[in-house]
């Protein structure tokens, strides 16, 4: 396998062609810090009349329409749909667990993290990417806007690390806790945890986040009995370094399957309830194909 | 094929096969593989686990080699072979040492008798040999020999098993000294007899000897296999066997108390610790002293001799003629040997007579021996007692007969001077001057302390003695001191006259006379008895009355003897050690004399077995079993399982 070094290996041009045709898109409409190109719900100072409303005590006096006073003789203030831009958090797993499978999961979040975060540069909003597990805990970058920060994002990303646990409950609570103005939130990890992370998750829904949680899951991971899991195996856990004797019968791997099932439906269901967007996405579907056919589905990106 | 060890394989296949199972059951050889979590595993193999608490069996090459390499160690411990019978050995001589150390009790697990054990493996061996099955090949013929200080042929070539197993079940055990170089030729003689009516026919092949013994063999050092022999060594004992015994025994009376006798004893140890023992002196069967303290007798020395000890007993009053033994306190598995014997004769007057002249010299000489009684006769006295107790001669210890010869000397012990006795030999041939001597039998007890040297003798007579008599002195003009011991007459003659020469003069005259006088008389009844070896016979001057004797053995037996000749009785050999007592007549008139036969301790003693012989070059391993025509099958064995391990170390990395 080839580890990401260089840039280059992050995007390819011709997705970046492909990428500048997509948007960011939020089911919710959110306030931003400064206007951008799209349409919040909240009324702001633009052009376009959105509604009245009685004027209450505090009010901006320059808001209010004159003529409805002098017809009612009561104050009105006309409200305006105001343009904002768009928050993005991108948050990466870079536990150890990350670094398994062919190609590497962590590569592959990575350049997907670095198309997601292209496509909301090109498109202005406010991009964060976040990485979270190992031992230095949460890391963020600055938030970025432009196309111009592209290679920052980039060269952000390539300095990053797949190592250690991936304390997942204690960085969505961070996440949560630091947000800036509302916006996406991306989670990228496998959710290989014991309770498939449901209660980092807890954390982050309905704090003003639209998430998306995608779950990167190996191909030996999903078929292991097809990529060498076989015969009498010790398996050592990365993270923990448990040793799990297992004899890899087609009992075992059938067994093996019905449990990572039961684990990725556990999740998708919990993430229902909560409004979440969850996507299981092997490791073997190009990047492209997931960014175009595959989250445009999902309405990651439009 | 056949086991020496069936049990112990099935218990090695017992104690390692299910073992090897269960740990293909319950542990696999595993190999690493990193994954990003064991989560899931575990979540799928626990509940096959808490269904079932072992995995199924799974056939493997890896199981399938070490069972096979486990069985064939087990079976290896099983120690099979193949009778392959004798082919190529026509011939077998069973060697079987009967020794004194083959009387031990350390053979086999109970602690038997080591020649029980020799024979029962030697009628194992026969057994072997003619049983087989169809693979044995033809039964070969076998001889036995047993030997000790001999040997016998207690069965020739022969494919009679039955008589094979009789000879070997007959034979007796012996307190000789153990020397194979007879028997060794017995073996080989019998196989070199060609057929005799075809003289251009080939001397059979050399048989294979197998030896049953403790292997402590004397001579074993100055034998070689010949080409073509082969020998198979079968030990009997154990070798850490030890042993300690009474190599010898002397008494003696003190001259001037001879009422008194002291006894010594030379003790023995051939072990390797030293060994503290009482030791007590026995007298006719009672315990007439014990020495205060133990003696240490001290271990054996590094160059294979024992370690020794002397044992001195204070003098004790014994008036009369007694078997004296000294036994030490030894708790080791050859007892023959802890008790010794001798026999001491009843204190004794010397009764001498002087026939003829009586010169002053020779008188002088006799009365320095303080005789009890010395009777000097004129030659006419002589004739007149002589004519009138015809038995006259033998009521001295030594007639001494000085310049004048009797007419007749048929009966007694006589030492002459200057005269030709009138017996059947002895011819003169002139007379001899100016006489020096040129040799001497320096080991002759009459010449004990006796130096010739300056020895001149004026005149001798020129004797020529017959094949009985040896010259014990002797000059360039002929014999000058003749000995002679032959039937009832024993003589010392000396063919000149001292007064004709300067030996009066000499101090070697008066030892002479001495030696003379104690060399009759001992020849008659000597005070103490030499002691014995197993093997020796008994002989002795017995009474003219003692025609019959009745001869009872150490074991008991009893055996009649018809003696013709009293005077030189003889009978032997006596194999086993102990007191033999010989007896005759009945009542007032009965009489008895007793032979003391002892195990040499000082060479039989040693009874550490020997596991591999030396014989000549050649190291001979012992057998623990009968398994001369076995051929082994436990190395190839013990070879295949190290190459089934091999193979299975190759998969297992072909596999990893």
């Amino acid at each position: 396998m080839t580890r990401l070094e260089r840039l280059d290996q992050m995007i390819d041009p011709q997705v970046m062609a492909m990428l500048d045709q997509l948007d960011i898109v939020s089911r919710k409409i959110f306030s931003g810090k400064i206007q951008g190109e799209r349409r919040s719900r909240r009324r702001g100072q633009s052009v376009e009349f959105a509604d009245y409303r009685p004027y209450v005590h505090g009010d901006d006096l320059r808001f209010v329409d004159w003529n409805i006073y002098g017809r009612l003789d009561r104050l009105f203030l006309k409200l305006f749909v105001e343009d904002e831009d768009l928050s993005l958090v991108v948050a990466v797993d870079r536990s150890a667990s990350m670094a398994c499978g062919d190609p590497l999961k962590f590569d592959y979040a990575r350049r997907l993290m670095m198309a997601l975060g292209y496509i909301g540069l090109v498109n202005h909003n406010r991009v964060t990417l976040c990485a979270f597990g190992g031992p230095d805990g949460v890391a963020r970058s600055t938030a970025m806007r432009g196309r111009r920060r592209t290679s920052e994002m980039g060269r952000w990303l390539l300095s990053l690390d797949a190592s250690g646990d991936a304390a997942f409950d204690d960085a969505m609570r961070t996440i949560a806790l630091s947000r800036h103005g509302r916006g996406v939130l991306v989670v990228i990890s496998d959710f290989l945890l014991p309770d498939g992370g449901q209660r980092g998750l807890r954390y982050v829904c309905g704090r003003g986040f639209d998430v998306h949680a995608i779950q990167l899951l190996a191909p030996e991971e999903l078929e292991p009995s097809s990529h060498g899991v076989t015969g009498d195996l010790r398996l050592v856990d990365i993270e923990s370094g448990t040793e799990t004797e297992v004899t890899a019968t087609a009992a075992v791997v059938r067994a093996y399957r019905e449990s990572l099932d039961a684990h990725v439906a556990a999740l998708r269901d919990f993430c229902v309830r909560r409004g979440i967007t969850h996507t299981l996405v092997p490791t073997t579907m190009k990047l492209d194909t997931l960014l175009v056919e595959y989250l445009r589905r999902r309405g990651l990106v439009t | 094929m056949n086991w020496i060890a069936p049990v112990a394989g099935l218990v090695v296949a017992a104690a390692t096969i299910p073992p090897l199972l269960a740990l293909y059951f319950l542990r696999l050889r595993r190999s690493r593989r990193t994954v990003s979590s064991t989560m899931l595993w575990r979540r799928a193999t626990e509940d096959l686990r808490a269904n079932a608490p072992f995995q199924r069996l799974r056939l493997s090459i890896l199981l399938l080699l070490q069972l096979l390499a486990l069985a064939l160690v087990a079976l290896a411990i099983a120690q099979p072979y193949a009778d392959l019978g004798v082919r190529g050995a026509q011939r077998v001589v069973l060697l079987i040492d009967r020794s004194g150390s083959m009387n031990a009790t350390d053979a086999g697990a109970k602690g038997g008798v080591r020649l029980d054990e020799a024979k029962r493996i030697a009628i194992e061996r026969v057994r072997d040999l003619h049983g087989g099955g169809i693979f044995s090949g033809a039964a070969p013929e076998i001889a036995v020999i047993a030997f000790a200080g001999g040997a016998e042929v207690l069965a020739p070539y022969t494919d009679n098993a039955a008589q094979v197993r009789d000879a070997i079940a007959g034979i007796r055990p012996t307190d000789e000294a153990s020397r194979i170089g007879e028997a060794l030729e017995l073996a080989r003689a019998f196989t070199a007899v060609t057929r005799p009516d075809d003289p251009d026919a080939r001397p059979a092949a050399p048989p294979v000897i197998e030896l049953v013994s403790d292997g402590r063999i004397e001579d074993l050092s100055e034998q070689v296999l010949r080409e073509g022999e082969r020998l198979a060594y079968r030990p009997v004992g154990k070798a850490d066997a030890t042993n300690a015994g009474v190599a010898s025994v002397a008494a003696a009376r003190d001259p001037d108390r001879p009422d008194e006798v002291q006894v010594f004893a030379r003790l023995v140890n051939w072990g390797i610790e030293p060994r503290r023992t009482d030791v007590a002196l026995i007298v006719d069967g009672d315990v007439r002293g014990l020495t205060p303290e133990p003696v240490e007798v001290p271990a054996r020395l590094g160059d294979g001799r024992p370690g020794e000890s002397q044992v001195g007993f204070p003098a004790i009053p014994l008036p009369r003629a007694a078997v004296i033994g000294v036994r030490i306190d030894a708790d080791d598995p050859l007892p023959d040997d802890d008790i010794a014997h001798v026999v001491a004769a009843e204190p004794r007057a010397l009764r001498l007579a002087l026939v003829g002249r009586g010169a002053f010299a020779i008188r002088s000489a006799l009365d320095g021996l303080a005789p009890a009684e010395l009777r000097a006769f004129s030659l006419a006295e002589w004739e007149a007692a002589l004519a009138q107790d015809p038995t006259l001669p033998e009521r001295f210890d030594a007639v001494v007969v000085d310049a004048e010869v009797p007419a007749r000397l048929d009966r007694g012990r006589f030492l002459t001077f200057g005269v030709v006795p009138p017996l059947p030999g002895f011819e003169p041939y002139g007379t001899k001057d100016a006489v020096v001597v040129r040799s001497t039998r320096d080991e002759h007890p009459l010449l004990r302390y006796v130096n010739l040297d300056g020895l001149w003798i004026g005149s001798m007579l020129a004797v020529a003695a017959g094949a009985d008599a040896e010259t014990v002195v002797d000059a360039s003009e002929g014999a000058v001191v003749l000995a002679q011991s032959r039937g009832p007459v024993a003589l010392v003659c000396v063919t000149f006259d001292p007064m004709d020469s300067n030996w009066p003069f000499q101090r070697s005259f008066v030892n002479f006379v001495a030696n003379a006088v104690d060399w009759l008389a001992a020849n008659g009844r000597p005070i103490t008895e030499e002691a014995l070896r197993p093997g020796d016979a008994l002989s002795a001057r017995l009474p003219p009355e003692a025609t019959r004797i009745a001869l009872r053995a150490p074991d008991g037996t009893r055996s009649e003897i018809a003696v013709p000749e009293p005077a030189s009785f003889a009978w032997g050999p006596a194999r086993r050690a102990g007191v033999y007592i010989a007896s005759w007549g009945s009542g007032d008139t009965g009489s008895s004399r007793a032979f003391a036969v002892n195990l040499d301790s000082a060479r039989e003693g040693r009874i550490d077995a020997v596991e591999e012989l030396t014989i000549g070059t050649e190291q001979v391993a012992g057998q623990s079993s009968s398994g001369a025509s076995r051929t082994a099958l436990w190395p190839w064995l013990i070879l295949a399982a190290i190459a089934v391990l091999l193979l299975e170390w190759w998969v297992w990395l072909r596999r990893s």
